[in-house]
């Protein structure tokens, strides 16, 4: 099948362009660091009140780091002409705009995930809680790049569609923000959390199902004239 | 088969999978208990650590609730008519707090068995009815309350 | 696309020498009426002032039961009545959203441009109504709970949703083109629609986890008849108000749009 090499060579792309400009690709990790230490800064130094709030405070920030990232996703495709030729090539486009947002989705979560642990250190949480904000990481950030790219996809002929994305997709991230806070927080108390894990992948499936629908609808209307 | 109408079978297949995956994985969730809220019942049988933030609730008992003289200090019992549960609170209570009315706490379990709260929160309980009708349901001792 | 597809093989039957009605009935000559914004138009023109007397009608029969006939709740008192006021918002606020969404669907798949112009303008009248749910819902909260803001599951979804809406507008607004801005909104609205059920169940179980809700008393709330009726009215009449909101300004929408057009002229000029 022919759409399998287009599939490939998007992957290719997407992850020969991140190495290259991996300064780039590291700004969301050192905005996400940044972030939760001015958190520190603007509650004090005190580690106990820290700790408790070090799973709202990480996934929250987290969150916005995302958003940022996601902001750029087809902006640079855009400007250079090369996702009209994506879209006129209209060859399985939904399975294409998976590959892409899966292969985005991991560098993002990645280097957040590998990070994180030691934001928690730093924050003071239950070190009980470390491998549950990994791994809700690495499930909660994908679905937060999905519901992302439609926003990026419906704002990307703006030259500064970053706000504006914020207000798009923000409410949109409330029930992933919920059960992965939820998560960490009841694994550093020592509660129960695979019920909050397993509702967190339910979340992740059904969004690279549908997000990819939305994304190309939202990408196709900037060509309309 | 045409070949684009090939791909949105496949399209439709995809996204039924993941319905079908995401329902499993939420079934699954749903039989694991995942809340951090203890009627007095599971309190007194030893479920909760000391010193661990949660929160209970349950009934308002009747006659229960004393009030410092010189602060505000409160000490009241919370009942869901299996145990019950003493409530210790510093603070104003909200206007809708009662005997015999639902209430929920928040704080922690101290070394004593009784419960230091650092919040409580009264429970309105989606009955509206006009002011005779409950007390004519009172005389007759129906009210919604003692069904509890 | 299989509908443009449908219309050919439809206007191939016609001049095969059909019947003009089985055309029309498979033209769905009623379905491009009433996408029409000139119909619109015309046909509210007649209709409205009829739905806004009977609105004013039930609101201030509403207005009157609920709030010096109907009696005062046995536990709350007076501040009961902000009931009536708060729960109609607050459902229609959610219709609302549902209203918008499913104009913006119409207005996606058959290029409808009445749809479209319905979408956007229900966007604004939803965010308001939001807005009142939310405000009455403080006011209420204060007297009750003992506190202006709960993080209550119903009054965190209603801020949610209000955003939602915040973000339909803005998008809105961000667009020149207005064919451009009624994709993307239409867009944006279903997969809000999508969310939004996802959106509700978590904060409820959100809620749950901070503020328990399984003491519960009754399994649906009960309100006496005294004062559901009341309540029935208000109701109906918000509905009527959020009709003719929307129907006034989808006609200011229409004229807006189709101010060069000739029909327009004409009607101004009337």
């Amino acid at each position: 099948m022919a759409g399998k090499t287009i599939i490939k060579a998007v992957l290719r792309r997407e992850f020969l362009l991140s190495v290259r400009n991996a300064s780039a690709s590291l700004n969301g990790v050192w905005f996400f660091v940044l972030v939760c230490g001015l958190f520190a800064i603007g509650i004090g130094p005190d580690k106990e009140q820290l700790g408790g709030l070090a799973p709202g405070l990480i996934w929250v920030t987290a969150l916005l780091a995302v958003m940022l990232s996601v902001d750029a996703l087809f902006r640079h495709d855009y400007a250079d002409g090369s996702l009209e030729q994506l879209l006129l090539a209209a060859h399985s486009l939904y399975f294409l705009v998976l590959a892409r947002l899966m292969a985005q989705a991991l560098l993002i979560a990645v280097p957040l995930a590998l990070v994180s642990p030691l934001l928690a250190l730093m924050l003071g949480m239950k070190a009980a809680g470390l491998p549950v904000l990994i791994l809700s990481l690495l499930l909660g950030v994908p679905t937060l790049v999905m519901i992302g790219a439609i926003g990026a996809a419906l704002t990307v002929g703006f030259e500064r569609g970053g706000l504006l994305l914020a207000l798009l997709v923000l409410p949109l991230y409330v029930p992933v923000l919920i059960f992965a806070a939820a998560a960490v927080v009841s694994a550093a108390d020592g509660y129960t959390y695979a019920g909050q894990l397993m509702i967190l992948a339910a979340q992740f499936v059904l969004a690279v199902a549908l997000s990819p629908l939305a994304v190309v609808a939202g990408l196709r209307l900037n060509y309309y004239h | 088969m045409h070949p684009q109408r090939k791909q949105r079978l496949q399209i439709i297949v995809f996204v039924l999978i993941a319905v079908a995956i995401a329902a499993g994985l939420l079934l699954y969730a749903l039989r694991e208990n995942i809340n951090l809220f203890y009627p007095p019942a599971d309190i007194a049988a030893g479920k909760v650590a000391v010193g661990q933030q949660i929160r209970a609730g349950g009934m308002v008992r009747e006659g229960s609730v004393e009030r410092s003289e010189q602060n505000l200090q409160v000490r009241f019992v919370v009942t869901d008519y299996a145990a019950d549960l003493v409530v210790n609170y510093d603070g104003i209570l909200p206007d809708m707090f009662a005997e015999n009315a639902g209430v929920v706490v928040a704080g922690k379990l101290t070394e004593n068995g009784e419960f230091e709260a650092s919040e409580v929160l009264a429970k309105h309980d989606e009955n509206y009815m006009p002011p005779e009708v409950a007390e004519a349901l009172e005389q007759s001792g129906g009210s919604s309350e003692a069904e509890y | 696309m299989r509908l443009s597809r449908v219309y050919v093989s439809i206007i191939t039957i016609r001049h095969r020498g059909l019947g003009k009605a089985t055309y029309n009935l498979l033209m769905w000559s009623w379905f491009h009426k009433f996408g029409s914004p000139r119909w619109f138009y015309d046909f509210s023109t007649r209709v409205l002032p009829w739905l806004a007397v009977l609105c004013a009608a039930f609101l201030l029969v509403g207005v009157v039961w609920a709030l010096a006939i109907a009696p005062s709740d046995y536990k709350q008192g007076n501040s009961f009545r902000i009931f009536y006021i708060h729960v109609p918002t607050a459902v229609i606020s959610l219709v609302g959203y549902y209203v918008m969404a499913i104009a913006g669907a119409v207005s996606l798949i058959w290029r409808m441009k009445l749809a479209d112009i319905v979408m956007k303008e229900a966007a604004p009248i939803g965010a308001l109504l939001t807005f009142v749910a939310l405000f009455s819902g403080a006011v209420w909260g204060k007297p009750t709970w003992g506190t202006w803001w709960v993080w209550d599951a119903r009054v965190t979804s209603m801020l949610i949703l209000f955003f939602l809406y915040v973000g339909v507008i803005a998008l809105h607004k961000a667009f020149d083109n207005p064919e451009q801005s009624g994709k993307a909104c239409a867009v944006l609205s279903l997969v809000g629609t999508v969310n939004i059920p996802i959106i509700y169940k978590s904060v409820d179980w959100w809620y749950s986890l901070h503020q328990p809700a399984t003491i519960k008393f009754t399994e649906e709330s009960t309100i006496h008849p005294d004062m559901f009726w009341p309540f029935l009215v208000i109701t109906t009449g918000f509905y009527l108000l959020y009709a003719v909101a929307l129907i006034a300004n989808t006609r200011l929408g229409i004229l807006q749009r189709e101010y060069r057009t000739q029909w327009v002229r004409s009607r101004l000029q009337e």
